[in-house]
């Protein structure tokens, strides 16, 4: 018994490595396919007012000179070692820019998954309490327009609302983090977690309400009514905790995407989050900023799928 | 009935979103000038600097021998006078004085001559260093400083304005603390404080500047990506100052409550077609390119009426003349005679190389012209790249036709020279050149009378619009919002935020 889980969780953890290589050797791989280089990149048209022997020491300079393959295990093995490689174009390296930008763009993504699972999962509940009624109607009108609705939209309507009609715009000033001022990175926060959050409710609402439909029909929720338990007693109790599987499959992957797709978001609110790293760094083609942030990305939402496995077993401990 | 439980937990929620929209942090200090910024600042280097952004703010810290002023003139700057021998070939720049390094030593024609000497020195890779190559040999002695020139080459003063002519301590050449993570030492209205990549830019000013001490005593550069978020920071008074580019948003700035300072860029829009291959290697093709389009309807809905018809020149004292051109105005019939004569009666049709996020109306003019083009039978197919793909393609030539947002020049020579001389090193990407063409920049390039000069550049002009080497249409403007507060700003052309030196706030 022992030895299946042992073997289980070291399948698990092979898969996991394979995973990461393969998102290495493809990112590698898909940068230099696409047209232009770190030199391009960075000068623009005014590399065309260079030599070829200065072309020569640039592309020293910035290592792409190397065979593809020695390029590659001098990065992966950097990485491996902790060195993220460096940031040409903020002198700095990536480490220390990554560690500036990752809690923003975590705390963001928390933010945004919190106010969602909240309401996705109260207007599930809303609208899963009476099927094909009026308030099921407005809970899947919703959920239609929350996926509907695209982020840039909704920020830029937000950003132009607040700071045209109220004066408000918290995301003008200068980026605080929770340890600077509190106070003003909620502020900061605010808005772009409620942008962030209505995208992850639609899809949270949508799974809530059709668990929450499916677990009603149960015989075990029909003895508990028959048991004399109050409405709210087995609505959150046994329906709800019975119907959290795929809720929080679907928290798990939306927080994952959140990570990633948080790239516009930042952009309107000016988070100097990791989205904006990586966006900046394939329009400058920083291959050491690209390469390491995914590679970082991929690490979290890999740990963030191991992690909602063990969250399975402990909902539900049939799983094994 | 509601619980209490259920009444604080309200109370609490309420509370909390109220005081937040209610608390709105303290705003800037009069004497503090914040700028919102699309683009970051990605190097401390001046000689090296490519990128708009890091060009504007270290134009703050630095200065160079000679500045452009508003009407785009050439004025002194830490050179206070200068003068051509009868040739052309030497040029004797006198130094100001009394002028000092932020770190307090004294800007002599050492440093001028040192800092002249990195910039063409080619392990610098410097961007300014093709418009020095004439210069054989730099005399420094006291004050004075002297260009000795391989051949007459007057525009090599105007050549020696911004930050890429950045005049440096020639301790700091030696010790090689010029970039990287040095601290930058100039001799600007501002000191550099810090850099906080993908954030700010800070600033405080320098008590000892030549001019007089900025009455803006702490400038800061922020990072906004996104310039309806620039325009929002400024509704809200977060910000005083905002770069903007899109004529879009440019057409939302409320002069109720902010300035609008516009003033028409040296740069400007041309369809580049590539004269080698075919089917503009036929000049009548090209031709016909021309006479199918209409400019003004393009300013007008591509770039929604914020631009002017331009020519190939757009330095200001040597400006073509946009109606010198074959078909000033949409000639279709024209057009259609070009191509018969082509032997292309039945149209043409190829592929334009268009960047994406290059520019703001870049998609819009491109889908304008494809428009446009299709009433003379001409198919113009649309090859959209982003601009990290579009710069190497550009470079090496690799399109038939490509539109392009090019920099312009106070100075038709440091402009142009570079494209359409046979020994230019964009010549490439220009695909033409001729004898004509090059005896004229000769021309242009050695006299430093204003006659002879104009005729040089009306020449080149001429010839380069008659055989439509590439198709030039419009000058964008470049765009600055302020806070009603900010006095005694001037825009500049160039982009420069240099006269924020001589403004105030309130």
């Amino acid at each position: 018994m022992r030895l299946a889980k042992t073997s289980g969780i070291a399948a698990r953890l092979l898969s996991v490595f394979i995973t990461l290589f393969g998102i290495s050797v493809f990112i590698f791989i898909v940068l230099r396919v696409i047209p232009g280089d770190t030199i391009t990149g960075s000068l623009g048209i005014e590399t065309g007012v260079l030599t070829p022997e200065q072309i020569d020491d640039l592309k020293r300079y910035y290592g792409i000179d190397k065979p593809l393959l020695l390029q590659y295990f001098s990065w992966i093995t950097s990485f491996l070692s902790g060195d993220l490689g460096f940031a040409y174009s903020t002198g700095v390296s990536v480490l220390t820019l990554t560690a500036s930008s990752l809690p923003v763009t975590i705390e963001l993504a928390l933010f945004g998954t919190i106010s969602g699972v909240i309401m996705g999962i109260a207007i599930g509940m809303f609208s899963a309490k009476k099927p094909g009624s009026a308030r099921d109607f407005f809970g899947q009108l919703f959920g239609l327009l929350a996926l509907a609705i695209p982020g840039f939209v909704l920020s830029t309507a937000i950003v132009t609302i607040m700071a045209n009609k109220f004066g408000y715009f918290p995301n003008g000033y200068e980026y605080m983090t929770p340890w600077e001022d509190l106070w003003m990175n909620l502020q900061q926060m605010l808005f772009p977690s409620i942008v962030l959050g209505i995208a992850v409710a639609a899809p949270v609402m949508r799974t809530t309400r059709s668990a929450l439909l499916e677990t009603v029909d149960k015989d075990f929720i029909r003895t508990a009514f028959g048991k004399g338990l109050k409405n709210r007693t087995v609505q959150f109790r046994h329906v709800l905790r019975n119907s959290l599987i795929p809720i929080v499959t679907m928290t798990g992957i939306q927080f994952g995407y959140l990570l990633g797709g948080a790239v516009i978001v930042e952009k309107i609110f000016a988070l100097p989050g990791m989205g904006r790293q990586i966006l900046d760094a394939i329009n400058k083609r920083e291959y050491a900023t690209v390469q390491s942030s995914v590679m970082i990305f991929a690490i979290l939402f890999v740990t963030i799928n191991l992690v909602t496995d063990i969250i399975y077993r402990r909902i539900d401990p049939r799983i094994k | 009935m509601i619980s209490k439980k259920r009444f604080l937990v309200g109370g609490v929620a309420l509370a909390l979103i109220a005081g937040t929209l209610v608390s709105t942090p303290a705003k800037a200090a009069s004497s503090e000038l914040v700028i919102g910024s699309v683009l970051d600042i990605d190097k401390l280097d001046p000689h090296t600097s490519t990128n708009f952004a890091t060009v504007r703010a270290l134009g703050l810290v630095y200065s160079s021998l000679v500045e452009v002023g508003p009407g785009n003139k050439l004025k002194t700057g830490l050179a206070s006078s200068w003068s051509f021998n009868a040739a052309g070939t030497q040029l004797r720049l006198v130094l100001r004085e009394g002028v000092k390094f932020h770190d307090g030593s004294t800007f002599d024609a050492a440093d001028a001559k040192a800092s002249l000497e990195r910039i063409l020195d080619t392990k610098t890779g410097a961007a300014g260093r093709a418009n020095l190559l004439t210069i054989t040999s730099i005399v420094a002695s006291g004050r004075t400083l002297t260009l000795n020139l391989s051949v007459p080459n007057v525009p090599i003063l105007a050549a020696l304005d911004g930050v890429n002519m950045a005049m440096l301590s020639s301790d700091d050449i030696t010790a090689g603390k010029v970039g990287g993570s040095n601290k930058p030492n100039g001799t600007g209205p501002y000191k550099y404080v810090s850099w906080e990549p993908t954030q700010s830019v800070k600033f405080v000013s320098n008590t000892g500047y030549w001019m007089g001490a900025p009455k803006i005593t702490n400038l800061t550069i922020r990072v906004i990506p996104n310039e309806s978020s620039i325009l929002s920071a400024m509704n809200a008074g977060t910000i005083q100052f905002g770069i903007v580019t899109d004529p879009l948003i440019a057409k939302q700035i409320s002069t109720k409550s902010l300035k609008l300072f516009k003033v028409p860029a040296l740069a400007y829009y041309a369809l580049q077609l590539n004269t080698k291959v075919a089917p503009f290697n036929d000049k009548n093709v090209r031709l016909a390119i021309q006479c199918s389009i209409d400019r003004p309807e393009m300013i007008k809905t591509a770039m929604l009426g914020e631009g002017a018809v331009s020519g190939p020149i757009t330095s200001p004292a040597y400006k073509s003349d946009p109606n010198a051109r074959p078909c000033p105005k949409v000639d279709i019939a024209k057009a259609k005679e070009y191509l018969a004569a082509a032997g292309k009666s039945s149209g043409v049709t190829f592929k334009a190389l268009v960047t994406s996020n290059g520019w703001a109306t870049s998609v819009a003019m491109a889908q304008n012209l494809k428009a446009q083009l299709a009433r003379a039978g001409i198919t113009m197919d649309l090859d959209i790249v982003d601009q990290a793909t579009y710069v190497p393609r550009w470079l090496g030539a690799d399109f038939v036709a490509t539109l392009a947002n090019n920099g312009g020049r106070i100075d038709p020579d440091t402009m142009y020279t570079r494209y359409f001389t046979s020994t230019g090193n964009l010549n490439k990407v220009a695909t033409y050149s001729s004898a004509t063409l090059d005896a004229n920049f000769l021309k242009g390039k050695s006299s430093g009378k204003t006659a002879i000069r104009t005729s040089a550049y009306t020449a080149i002009s001429k010839e380069l619009e008659d055989n439509a080497v590439w198709v030039w249409l419009a000058t964008p403007y470049e765009y600055r919002v302020a806070t009603k507060e900010l006095k005694g700003f001037v825009a500049l052309a160039t982009g420069s935020l240099l006269p924020l030196r001589s403004a105030s706030l309130g």
